[in-house]
């Protein structure tokens, strides 16, 4: 029947190697409208890399993607994602500083007004129409790191519905939804299919394979084992296939049901009574565990099970008792409770687990350094001892125990992190998701070992979200509903669907999203806070200026304050892309230079203003490039680069200069800042020009977007097609032209060019971004709050003034506006937290 | 039988000519100091007379000894130079105004040290970016350096202290460097303390996860910044016999600078404090070998000199990247 249908999507013998690996060696697959094709294989099978290919983030080396039976090439995965192909990626890249509207509608492109704006009604409309979809009440402007991980993916998908997607790839969907929100996701992938799409489905989990796909290809090592029917391909023919061994012999361990004997507690090791978290993820929790007892911890995602684990970790604020051996202990800090003779396997294994960039051995040995330190003397050798010690135990592969640990695969690095554990010789083991994105062959290792070391009379608290895991391999479970246990069963007496059921929320969905909605509506916004709080004192100060001080001029204060919004902005357009640059106040100079020395050749002022002016414009342009340009060609931080030019760009001042301050510039050129004879502030009209002009890209182009996504997240960012190689020229040199533009008007204002002239600027140009609430590690900050912090830093100046401090104290006050501003938002982030 | 056959499977070998790369990579900053150390003494008849050339560096030694544990936990200590100035001028105002014995002044330069450095722990441990939150106790140091003594340096300090500048013929500014040294690689290399740096720099999620007690070490770090800084400042004021506001601006970047040519990963996780010993060497023969050159050479002015150290730093850090890649 399929095929008299046209595969919507073909991939013909794609191959792409890395270097020393041949990650895919010739794979073919094809995917019909209307069905559901579910692609399984051990971890490092190339599922992965054939799914990057799909959509467009990586090339195959050869072999060809057809399209509607059509040969297509991605440029990046923007394009193929415009012509209908959507990838719900397993951990959902996103844009945490960003407006969940804005996440959903960068990936399809922003649309855009007739003018070549962005058309932020339609971002909005559109978004509220996907939540819609969902049934949740989420407010699209707050920021989606707010956002659930099940939100997230759960977001996409209903996005892609509404695109009216053509083919849906979906990575490890359900691996962060709970059991309701997975049966809202099967029910979409029905909708898609009956609409006609296709859909690549990628999972670890047997029962959703032969629950949803039509067909299942099973990859091995790079290539196609075998691509059936789902009716033709049983669990256990696609676990060999998968592994390449018979399915028993994996099985074959003391964790199945039927060796184990049945343990009863042992002496009861590890107790929590009335453990409430303080930030009411949980209440009330009686918990214990015995000597040589696995306790398995179901319930959905958001239940409260890792905020417990890391509350008895001493990773969160917790109230209540902890017992280990009948003994209390006091826990507020990770150290006391590995004193305590707890250990943690925390959820995440890359962010929270691993330094992935230090050896094996450093990762074993991370939390028992005492133990191989001798008469304060760390020893590389008996920390090896221990590592190959452990290792063994755990079966880990590796090379050497000076590999870095980011090349071991993802079973291997989880062993790791457990090895650390064994190390520590724990009472309590605790264990976040141990098996997520992990392969079948070391899944099953791991469960062996957890049984063997609670054999040696460890308590283990297994927790997941996988109910045949905890079904198959714990000696009792305890189901979390909504920050509570909701009941304990046997394993081997309750049933699946029992255990299941009592994890399933008690109030019905509406009741629930309303809870949500109340407790998640709508409240002050962080950020329009932080210019509300900026444009209070502002106007406070400057209104007790005006009356308090006489001659105070507004117009004086303006022309002060135009300078340091200049620069303000300078440093903030390079920071929200996630750069920094030091060298501000050298290329303020270097612009002045140039000019200087345009305006000293023998021509007529006419002529030479506006060209003097062109020269240091591109001079601190070219300045800003090259400094972009040298941290991406040297992959280079840019703290290093600018370091670098900041001693370059002012080595070339002092050299231009010749050792002289530069003077006798022509006299129309000092009017163009201020003119003493009609009192036209040129300088006032030149920031308001830069000002709105940097606004508008900043906040309403397309690319002026893109450099908030690249630095909220550059890694969500290269899904996008969105690089540091792209925008970072475009930051940089904007940095670069600002800062000329303030060099022009500075020199123009001091009609002197001197060998120091911007020395140290670049400091009170970060502070003054950072006074008007740009983040520093980028993606967060608005052209006013910028214009506003230069404000409040002259106005303070001026106060100062006034109140007959003297001159010499700015950089104390410069250094407290920052501290105090930084302290603000600290507190201010942690309260909306 | 599977077992075994399975951890044999996963055995990989190393692959040849690697190392030898590596060995290569290594192999710059020596030649750059090599060639450095050619031109310093093409140009010096009797080196030990050079010592005393050699102060400023060695102080901005001692300072990158102690960055160099810092820029390995992924923090950053923009403050170091106005700690020096802010402790000078602490030390010279008790010692002038408040009429403490020199001794007692020099002591309370060193609690104003590790009082300042230990602010700025306290901001990194309450969650602000160091680079930022150094930057503005940067200014605010100066600004207090500046401050206690209306701006106006300080002088006149007592011979007796102004005698303990040499020790055994050599200024204390090199005993001083040789046992913060000493005691940054015994910290940083050879113990546990050292293993959380490294482990906090490449992770500090990930760290604190795995009980590193994340900010006691930021917290020890940075005071011991601190009080190294005034350590120097307290040496500076016996050597120039003067304590000035607007000293060692700066410095901070220099120390930087002998810590990246040095090698170290600007991002933390990764690096050495004998490598940046070595940057030290490289940048201070350059420095110090021209400045002996351009006696001679009419166009190696101060700016080129400034020229040629930026392009250095720069060159060499392109050259680090590349290698730890290569690795």
């Amino acid at each position: 029947m399929k095929s008299e249908k046209l595969p919507i999507l073909q991939a013909v013998d794609i191959r792409r190697t890395y270097p020393g690996v041949v990650a895919l060696g010739g794979v073919s697959l094809d995917l019909f409208p209307g069905e559901v094709h579910a692609l399984v294989g051990e971890n490092g099978a190339g599922k992965s890399t054939l799914i990057k290919i799909i959509c467009g983030a990586l090339a195959p080396d050869s072999g060809e993607l057809l399209f509607q039976g059509r040969a297509v090439a991605w440029p990046n995965p923007v394009a193929a994602r415009t012509r209908g192909i959507v990838t719900v990626h397993q951990e959902p890249e996103l844009f945490p500083t960003l407006s969940v509207a804005e996440n959903m509608a960068l990936a399809a492109g922003l649309p855009l007004r007739g003018s070549g704006l962005v058309d932020w009604n339609r971002v909005h409309r559109q978004a509220r129409e996907t939540v819609r979809q969902i049934g949740e009440r989420i407010d699209v402007r707050r920021p989606a790191s707010r956002l659930s991980v099940a939100h997230r993916q759960m977001i996409q998908v209903a996005a892609a519905i509404l695109r009216n997607a053509k083919v849906v790839v979906l990575d490890e969907p359900t691996s962060a939804l709970s059991g309701e929100e997975a049966r809202w996701l099967f029910r979409q992938i029905e909708r898609l299919k009956g609409g006609g799409a296709g859909i690549l489905y990628i999972s670890h989990r047997q029962e959703e394979i032969f629950r949803l796909a039509d067909r299942i290809t099973v990859l091995r090592d790079g290539l196609k084992v075998w691509t059936r029917a789902r009716q033709a391909a049983g669990p256990e023919e696609t676990i060999e296939a998968m592994v390449g061994r018979p399915a028993s012999a994996l099985e074959a361990s003391p964790s199945s049901q039927a060796s184990s004997p049945a343990i009863k507690e042992g002496p009861v090791r590890f107790q929590v009574s009335g453990f409430t978290d303080r930030g009411d993820r949980f209440r009330q929790i009686e918990l214990e565990a015995g000597s040589g007892e696995i306790v398995g911890i179901y319930g959905l995602v958001g239940a409260g099970r890792s905020e417990l684990a890391r509350a008895v970790f001493g990773l969160r604020p917790a109230d209540g008792l902890i017992r280990i051996d009948g003994s209390r202990c006091e826990i507020g800090r990770p150290r006391e409770a590995l004193n305590a003779g707890i250990a943690y396997v925390p959820e995440d294994r890359l962010s929270q687990g691993l330094c992935l960039g230090l050896p094996v051995r450093s990762n074993t040995v991370l939390s028992t350094l005492r133990r191989w330190t001798r008469r304060l003397l760390a020893s590389r050798t008996r920390e090896q001892q221990a590592t190959r010690q452990v290792a063994g135990r755990l079966e880990v592969r590796y090379r050497s125990t000076e590999q870095p640990v980011q090349q071991l695969s993802g079973g291997n690095q989880q062993k790791v992190v457990l090895g650390r554990w064994l190390l520590a010789q724990p009472k309590v083991l605790i264990l976040d998701e141990p098996t997520r994105g992990v392969d079948v062959g070391a899944k099953a290792e791991i469960h062996r070992h957890l049984r063997l070391l609670a054999r040696e009379g460890c308590a283990i608290l297994l927790i997941s979200s996988e109910l045949p895991e905890v079904m198959e391999h714990s000696d009792r479970v305890v189901v979390f509903r909504e920050g509570e246990i909701a009941g304990e069963f046997d394993p081997r007496q309750a049933g699946p669907a029992r255990v299941a059921a009592a994890a399933l929320p008690r109030q019905s969905a509406e009741e629930a999203s309303a809870a949500e909605a109340r407790s998640t509506g709508p409240r002050f916004q962080g950020r329009s806070f932080n210019e509300l709080a900026l444009l209070i004192c502002v106007a406070g100060l400057g209104l007790w200026l005006t009356v308090s001080t006489e001659g105070f001029s507004l117009l004086n204060l303006l022309t002060h304050t135009s300078l340091w919004a200049i620069l303000g902005l300078a440093a903030a357009t390079v920071i929200v892309g996630r750069g920094i640059d030091i060298s501000i106040g050298s290329m303020v100079a270097l612009s002045a230079a140039c000019t200087a020395m345009v305006l000293k050749l023998p021509y007529s002022p006419e002529l030479l203003i506006p060209s003097a002016i062109l020269a240091g414009l591109l001079a601190g342009t070219a300045a800003g490039v090259l400094n972009s340009v040298l941290a991406l060609l040297g992959g280079l931080h840019p703290i290093v680069v600018t370091l670098g030019t900041l001693t370059i760009y002012r080595g070339l001042v002092i050299a231009m200069l010749g050792g002289r301050p530069m003077t006798g510039l022509p006299p129309e050129f000092g009017k163009l800042a201020i003119d003493p004879a009609t009192g036209f502030r040129g300088a006032v009209a030149v920031a308001a020009l830069v000002v709105l002009l940097v606004y508008l890209w900043m906040a309403h182009t397309r690319s002026g977007r893109h450099v908030y996504a690249l630095g909220s997240s550059p890694r969500a960012a290269g899904l996008l097609g969105l690089s540091r190689a792209r925008l970072w020229p475009v930051t940089f040199g904007l940095g670069g032209l600002l800062a000329g533009v303030a060099g022009v008007l500075q020199l123009s204002m001091g009609q002197q060019m001197q060998a120091r002239l911007g020395a140290g600027w670049e400091l009170s140009a970060i502070a003054v971004a950072v006074i008007g609430g740009v983040g520093i590690t980028g993606g967060r900050g608005t052209v006013l709050g910028v214009v506003l912090g230069a404000l409040l830093l002259r106005l303070v100046n001026s106060a100062l003034v006034r109140w007959g401090v003297s001159d010499q104290q700015t950089d104390l006050v410069v250094g407290s506006l920052i501290l105090a501003a930084l302290l603000l938002d600290l507190a201010w982030r942690g309260w909306e937290r | 039988m599977s077992r075994l056959d399975r951890v044999g499977a996963g055995v990989e070998t190393a692959l040849p000519g690697k190392r030898s790369k590596r060995w290569l990579f290594g192999l710059l900053p020596w030649v750059l100091l090599a060639l450095a150390l050619l031109l310093v003494f093409s140009q010096v008849r009797r080196p030990a007379l050079l010592v005393d050339v050699w102060v400023p560096w060695i102080e901005v030694g001692t300072l990158a000894f102690v960055m160099t544990a810092i820029i390995l936990t992924g923090g950053i200590d923009l403050s170091v130079g106005s700690m020096v100035a802010l402790t000078g001028m602490v030390q010279a105002v008790l010692w002038q105004d408040w009429g403490w014995s020199i001794e007692a002044a020099a002591a309370g330069a060193l609690l104003a040290g590790a009082l300042a450095g230990g602010l700025n722990g306290l901001l990194v441990v309450a969650g602000l970016s160091p680079l930022v939150a150094t930057l503005a106790t940067m200014a605010l140091y100066r600004g207090l350096a500046i401050t206690v003594a209306g701006g106006e340096r300080i002088t006149g300090f007592p011979q007796s202290f102004l005698d303990m500048g040499r020790l055994l013929g050599v200024p204390s500014q090199f005993w001083l460097a040789g046992l913060i040294f000493l005691g940054m690689v015994l910290l940083v290399h050879h113990s546990r303390f050292g293993r959380w740096c490294f482990a906090m720099g490449d992770n500090r999620q990930a760290a604190r996860f795995a009980a590193v007690p994340v900010n006691k070490v930021e917290g020890v770090l940075y005071t011991i910044n601190g009080l190294v800084a005034a350590s120097v400042a307290v040496l500076g004021a016996m050597r120039h016999d003067a304590s000035i506001p607007d000293a060692h601006i700066g410095t901070e970047l220099q120390v930087i600078a002998c810590v990246v040519v040095g090698g170290t990963l600007i991002t933390g996780g990764r690096g050495t404090v004998l490598r940046s010993l070595l940057g030290l060497a490289v940048i201070s023969h350059l420095d110090v070998g021209l400045q002996f050159l351009s006696s001679r050479l009419v166009w190696l002015t101060a700016e080129s000199r400034l020229i040629a150290i930026g392009i250095l730093l720069i060159l060499v850090a392109v050259w680090n990247q590349r290698s730890q890649k290569e690795n």
